[in-house]
């Protein structure tokens, strides 16, 4: 059975001015101690559709979905109470601004030794040492030591080290990775990733990875989602995927990735921005932007349809009319 | 830490020297002086008048008297009223404690009326509540205090007759005040019914004079846990499965604290003025009075040693407060 079953979730929020979709139709499933990667440009609503499994949107957010299970428990029917003993302990989840995301006016060692004891007994002595044990395992040197500091002593890199020895203190079976590394310097970027990597494979956790990197995501998960305006546009094996592409919209992000044109002064791009939440185009919802665009995508929303790649390992699903063929993709590179 | 605190002492004496001229000043610019004042209607002859001026040192030049007032100053010396003749020091050292522990009392109800009841509208923004806390304060920060304290003195003390009127204790009392507080003395005296007696006498000067502070900080707590409440520290806290009681006890509301307590230092300078109303409306014996009779008598080192005073203690408050303020904002602590 999966861990994370996810069906046609929809998450909107109330605003005086009405309802606004910002994720619709989203389905998802990951297996225990699988990777997905999920990636697209700011605005997609990978941000949005993980802190609504984490329960964390604010109130005036609706969550539908026609199934929604994490591992074995129904989390629609969940009481609040109930779905508070299973977030930050089987599901945990860290961010983007690690500098902003720790209280700046408590310890390093409060903040942690409270997620400790949220979720499991033990004596004080056992907690602390727990603590330090977590912060030895993400690489804090001196740990007993950085326990007394506060997040503005320590830099940005060991603020996510803390966020993270934070997020996998109660062994939790699906970490949230929410562009753990944007905000950090090139260098550290590395290390981050190769910490939540390393810790992932020898606790065997399931493990979601969202960025705009597909360099990250080609390299750490093996599956990947890609999405666009609040859509899934394109799932599959990341090996796949980024060997071929079927949705445009995954063709120009591997496109316009750097490494693919060395020694250009230039970089193709995809012009324009992603829609905002109420000015979605009708149909196609990456149309306005697509460079395959054709009559029919402007006139319906196309639908997630699985597709078997001739040379494919896993099942793909694809939301385009005309996918990418091996014309296209020969005319990309 | 010892050189901040220490850098902002001397810092002090300037001020001080800027407010001894101000008020002196102030105060000699009042039309009348003290001796025809004490001779009243009946009046003086301008003989009699020119010799008890001279007596009292007025006839001299004011930059005269000024440098004379701050010579004595240096010496720790605040001068004698002229009504009296006791020392101005004694006369505010013995009426203080009557007007600290108004202002603590009233301090207290608004910081502990104050902070919870900004918390819960925040938390509850666009509810009932949020408006009955937000309006009920704009209500009291806008009133005025003379008004408001009538109004309160003609309803509980006069229809229903609950409280009494004015004063600290009720005249059948006679007891020690070795402490100068009231609520301590009574406590200490031992006598049957006192203290209850003077917690009755101070009820409704602790309202009056506790209203505008306490508006004042719900509708800061208010907006600064707002503010809070949407900080990515607070997502984290609730990532982490942890009750919503605890992440606004503990997460939220020491930092919303930050801002509450500058703006709390800041009510306690004007906390005098509230007092000088207050005290005058319900007669209380302390400093506000005392200086409001000053005025009327033109008893000028009265004045301007009670100022001074005043501005000291201001001033020792709000470095007091800068010091708590690295307390609980541990960046300013660690850069400092």
């Amino acid at each position: 059975m999966a861990l994370l079953e996810i069906e046609q979730l929809s998450v909107s929020f109330d605003t005086d001015e009405g309802s606004f979709a910002a994720v619709s139709d989203l389905s998802l499933t990951l297996n225990e101690g699988e990777v997905l990667g999920i990636v697209g440009e700011s605005g997609s609503g990978k941000s949005v559709t993980m802190l609504a499994m984490m329960g964390l949107l604010p109130f005036n957010a609706r969550v539908e979905a026609s199934r929604f299970h994490f591992a074995g428990q129904d989390m629609q029917t969940l009481s609040d109470r109930a779905r508070r003993r299973l977030t930050g302990n089987d599901i945990a989840m860290i961010f983007q601004e690690p500098s902003t995301s720790l209280n700046p006016s408590f310890t390093i060692g409060f903040q942690l030794l409270e997620a400790i004891r949220a979720h499991e007994g033990g004596s004080r002595r056992q907690r602390r040492e727990r603590a330090i044990e977590l912060l030895d395992q993400v690489g804090i040197p001196a740990p007993a030591k950085r326990l007394n500091d506060y997040p503005h002593q320590l830099s940005g890199g060991m603020n996510q080290r803390v966020m993270i020895a934070m997020a996998i203190a109660c062994n939790p079976r699906l970490l949230i990775a929410d562009e753990p590394t944007t905000a950090l310097d090139v260098t550290i970027q590395a290390q981050i990733l190769d910490l939540l990597m390393r810790l992932q494979e020898e606790r065997g956790m399931a493990m979601i990875l969202i960025t705009h990197d597909m360099g990250v995501v080609a390299g750490a998960a093996r599956r990947v989602a890609v999405m666009y305006a609040g859509q899934l546009m394109e799932t599959g094996v990341s090996h796949d995927v980024f060997r071929e592409p079927a949705h445009p919209y995954t063709g120009a992000l591997l496109n316009a990735l750097p490494e693919r044109h060395p020694g250009t002064a230039r970089l193709p791009t995809i012009p324009g921005v992603v829609p905002g939440i109420n000015d979605r185009p009708q149909g196609c919802l990456f149309h306005p932007r697509c460079t395959h665009a054709r009559p029919d995508c402007r006139a319906s929303r196309p639908a997630l349809v699985t597709m078997h790649a001739e040379t494919g390992l896993g099942i793909r699903h694809v939301r385009c009319y005309h996918p990418l063929n091996e014309e296209d993709l020969e005319i990309m590179s | 830490m010892l050189s901040f605190v220490f850098r902002k002492l001397l810092m002090l004496i300037p001020t001080l020297l800027g407010i001894t001229l101000i008020t002196f000043t102030l105060v000699h610019l009042i039309p009348g002086d003290p001796v025809a004042i004490m001779a009243g209607e009946r009046g003086i002859s301008a003989e009699r008048h020119a010799q008890v001026m001279a007596e009292l040192g007025l006839d001299r030049p004011l930059w005269e008297q000024y440098l004379s007032f701050l010579g004595n100053l240096v010496q720790g010396d605040l001068g004698h009223s002229l009504i009296s003749s006791n020392p101005v020091l004694d006369e505010f050292l013995s009426l203080f404690p009557a007007t600290l522990e108004l202002g603590f009392c009233a301090m207290l109800l608004a910081v502990c009326l104050g902070i919870p009841l900004g918390v819960i509208a925040g938390i509850k923004r666009g509810s009932i509540i949020d408006h009955t806390v937000m309006g009920t304060s704009l209500t009291g920060y806008s009133m005025p205090i003379f008004w408001w304290g009538l109004l309160l003195i003609i309803f509980f003390s006069g229809i229903l007759g609950w409280t009494p009127v004015s004063g600290r204790l009720s005249s059948s009392f006679w007891i020690e005040t070795p402490t100068g507080f009231m609520l301590i003395d009574t406590l200490l005296s031992g006598e049957p019914g006192a203290f209850v007696d003077a917690l009755r006498h101070l009820v409704l000067p602790t309202i009056v004079l506790a209203t505008i502070p306490l508006a004042v900080i719900a509708r800061m707590t208010r907006s600064s846990i707002l503010e809070v409440l949407g900080e990515d520290y607070i997502r984290t806290a609730r990532a982490k499965g942890l009750s919503p009681w605890r992440i606004i006890a503990i997460h939220a509301l020491r930092n919303a604290m930050i801002p509450v307590t500058t703006v709390i230092g800041l009510q306690i300078g004007l906390l005098f003025s509230g007092a000088i109303l207050t005290e005058t409306i319900f007669s209380w014996p302390g400093i506000g009075k005392w200086l409001i009779d000053a005025v009327s008598r033109r008893d000028y080192p009265s004045l301007q040693g009670g100022i001074l005073l005043i501005a000291l203690i201001v001033m020792v408050v709000n470095l007091i407060v800068d010091l708590l303020y690295g307390l609980i904002n541990p960046r300013i602590r660690h850069h400092r």
